[in-house]
C-alpha cells in the first residue's frame, strides 16, 4: 500500500495542488493557527482566517458555535455548501484539524487537509501575502443540526469508553499521559490539577502520525502503526482525546479520512476536563 | 500602527503619576489602550517584526547572559541583561523561529519600554499590563506563553540583584 492508498486520499491535497488552485472560484482556502498573530504576518493568497477560539467555540459556553452560528461564519468567508475547503495551518495541522473536525459537525462535505500545513508551503518558497481577502458574502443555508452523536464524545462517553474497556486514545505527550507533567512540553500550565490519563486509554502520541515535516506517514506505515502493531481496528468504537480537543483532531483525521476508520468519536473536553472534574478516575502508570 | 510611528509618539508624555510602571513602558501601554481591536493587531505584528532589533549587537557587553530552551516556551530564548549606573537596565533578547507572534510583539515592547528603568522597578513591574496591551480577545489558552518573556526577564533580574548582594555581603 502507497501513499496513495489511504482510505479517503480526496481529504489531502499537496502543496503543488494548491499552487494550481489558488484562484480556483470553488476552492475556499482556510487559515486555522494555534499562533493567533500568525495569519496576520502573511498568509496563502487568498486564504481567510478561522480563528478557533473566536470562530468557531460559543463566547459563553464551553461548546462550538451552533448552526446559526455556523451558517454566518460560512456567510462571512463567501461559501456555499458545493464549495471546496482547503484547511492549512502551523503546528502540523492541529488546528486545521481541529478547524476540518468543527466544520464536519456541521455536515460540509468537500473539505480537505493541505498536507505539511503551512510550514511546508513557506519552506518551499511559496508565495505569502498580507493582503486579507474580501469574498461577497453568501447565503449559507443553516444546517438542521450539529452532528455531535457521530463524530464528538462527552465526558460520560469516554467514561463508558473507559468501563467497557474499548479503544480510548490519549494522543498527548508520553509526559502527560504518565501524569509527570501537567502541561503540555513547551507551553506553560493550563489549569489542570491533576496529572495522569483515562483509565484504560493507550498513549499514541499525535506525533505517531506525522513525519518531521508535518506531513502525514504513508497509508502502509498508519496502518502498521495503529492496526497491527496496537490492534485498533477500523470498525471499532474507538474515541481519541488530548487536552482541548486539538491534537486528537488531527488523529481523528488520521484514523478517519486517511485509514477509514468508521467510527471514532473526539472527545474535545480532553484533560482540561478530565483532569478537573470531581469523582472521576484517573490512571497513573 | 507601524513602531516607526510609534517612535514619533515617543515623546507623548502620557504618563499617570501615580502609575507602577516605568514611563517607556506605560506610554507603550497608553497607545494600545486607545487604539482599536484592528489597529490593535497591526500594531502587535509591527513590534513583532522588530525582534530583530533588540538582539545583542556587535561590540555590546552584558553583566549576564541566559540562553536556554524550557518546557514552558515553544523555542530557544535568549536573555542578555547589561546594568549600569543608577541600577539602570538594557536588555537584548534572542528568539527562536518557533517562539508566537504574540510573543515575539511582547518582547520587542518589553525591551523598548523598560529601556532605562531601574533594576527594582524591573522586578516589582506586575503582569497586569499585558491584557491592556494585547486585548481580552487574544488572551487566550495557548497564548500564555505572552508572559514567559516577561517572567525571563525578572528572572535575570533577581539573579543579578542576589549577586550583587552576596558580593557587597
Amino acid at each position: 500500500m502507497s501513499s496513495q492508498n489511504y482510505a479517503h486520499p480526496e481529504s489531502l491535497v499537496s502543496t503543488d495542488w494548491l499552487a494550481e488552485h489558488l484562484t480556483d472560484p470553488n476552492v475556499r482556502i482556510i487559515e486555522s493557527n494555534e499562533d493567533v498573530l500568525l495569519y496576520d504576518t502573511g498568509h496563502i493568497p487568498g486564504a481567510v482566517h478561522v480563528d478557533w477560539r473566536r470562530d468557531l467555540n460559543d463566547q459563553t459556553v464551553r461548546d462550538y458555535i451552533d448552526p446559526e452560528g455556523f451558517a454566518k461564519l460560512a456567510a462571512s468567508i463567501g461559501i456555499t455548501p458545493d464549495t471546496t475547503l482547503i484547511f492549512y495551518g502551523d503546528k502540523s495541522n492541529w488546528w486545521s484539524c481541529y478547524a476540518l473536525w468543527v466544520f464536519t459537525l456541521f455536515g460540509h462535505k468537500d473539505m480537505r487537509i493541505l498536507n505539511g500545513g503551512r510550514d511546508k508551503w513557506i519552506a518551499e518558497g511559496r508565495p505569502v501575502t498580507k493582503e486579507k481577502p474580501q469574498y461577497p458574502a453568501t447565503k449559507y443555508p443553516t444546517p438542521s443540526g450539529r452532528k455531535d452523536s457521530e463524530i464528538r464524545a462527552f465526558q460520560q462517553d469516554a467514561l463508558a469508553q473507559s468501563k467497557a474497556g474499548k479503544p480510548l486514545i490519549d494522543v498527548r505527550s508520553p509526559g502527560e499521559f504518565k501524569g509527570e507533567i501537567t502541561h503540555m512540553p513547551e507551553y506553560p500550565q493550563e489549569g489542570v490539577l491533576r496529572g495522569g490519563h483515562i483509565p484504560g486509554a493507550k498513549s499514541v502520541p499525535w506525533k505517531t502520525a506525522a513525519k518531521d515535516d508535518g506531513t502525514f506517514k504513508s497509508a502502509d506505515e498508519l496502518r502498521k502503526i495503529y492496526v497491527e502493531n496496537l490492534n485498533f481496528s477500523p470498525s471499532d468504537h474507538t474515541v481519541v482525546y488530548c487536552r482541548i480537543g486539538e491534537r486528537s483532531s488531527h488523529t481523528w483525521f488520521v484514523l478517519t479520512k486517511l485509514l477509514g476508520f468508521q467510527d471514532v468519536l473526539n472527545y474535545d473536553g480532553s484533560w482540561t476536563e478530565w483532569g478537573n472534574t470531581v469523582r472521576v478516575p484517573i490512571q497513573k502508570p | 500602527m507601524n513602531c516607526g510611528e510609534l517612535d514619533e509618539l515617543g515623546s507623548v508624555e502620557v504618563v499617570d503619576s501615580t502609575s507602577v510602571y516605568p514611563t517607556g513602558l506605560q506610554s507603550i501601554i497608553d497607545l494600545f489602550v486607545s487604539l482599536p481591536d484592528e489597529e490593535k493587531r497591526e500594531t502587535l505584528i509591527s513590534y513583532a517584526e522588530q525582534t530583530g532589533k533588540w538582539r545583542p549587537r556587535e561590540g555590546e557587553s552584558f553583566d549576564l547572559e541566559d540562553i536556554r530552551k524550557d518546557e514552558e516556551c515553544a523555542d530557544t530564548v535568549g536573555v542578555f541583561l547589561k546594568v549600569s549606573e543608577g541600577d539602570k537596565v538594557r536588555f537584548r533578547i534572542t528568539l527562536g523561529p518557533q517562539v508566537q507572534t504574540l510573543t515575539k510583539a511582547m518582547t520587542s515592547i518589553l525591551c523598548r519600554g523598560l529601556e532605562g528603568a531601574t533594576l527594582p522597578e524591573v522586578l516589582e513591574l506586575p503582569s497586569d499590563f499585558v491584557p491592556k496591551i494585547i486585548g481580552a480577545e487574544l488572551v487566550r489558552a495557548r497564548s500564555h506563553t505572552v508572559y514567559y518573556v516577561l517572567t525571563r526577564m525578572k528572572g535575570i533580574c533577581t539573579v543579578f540583584r542576589n549577586r550583587k548582594r552576596a558580593a557587597e555581603s
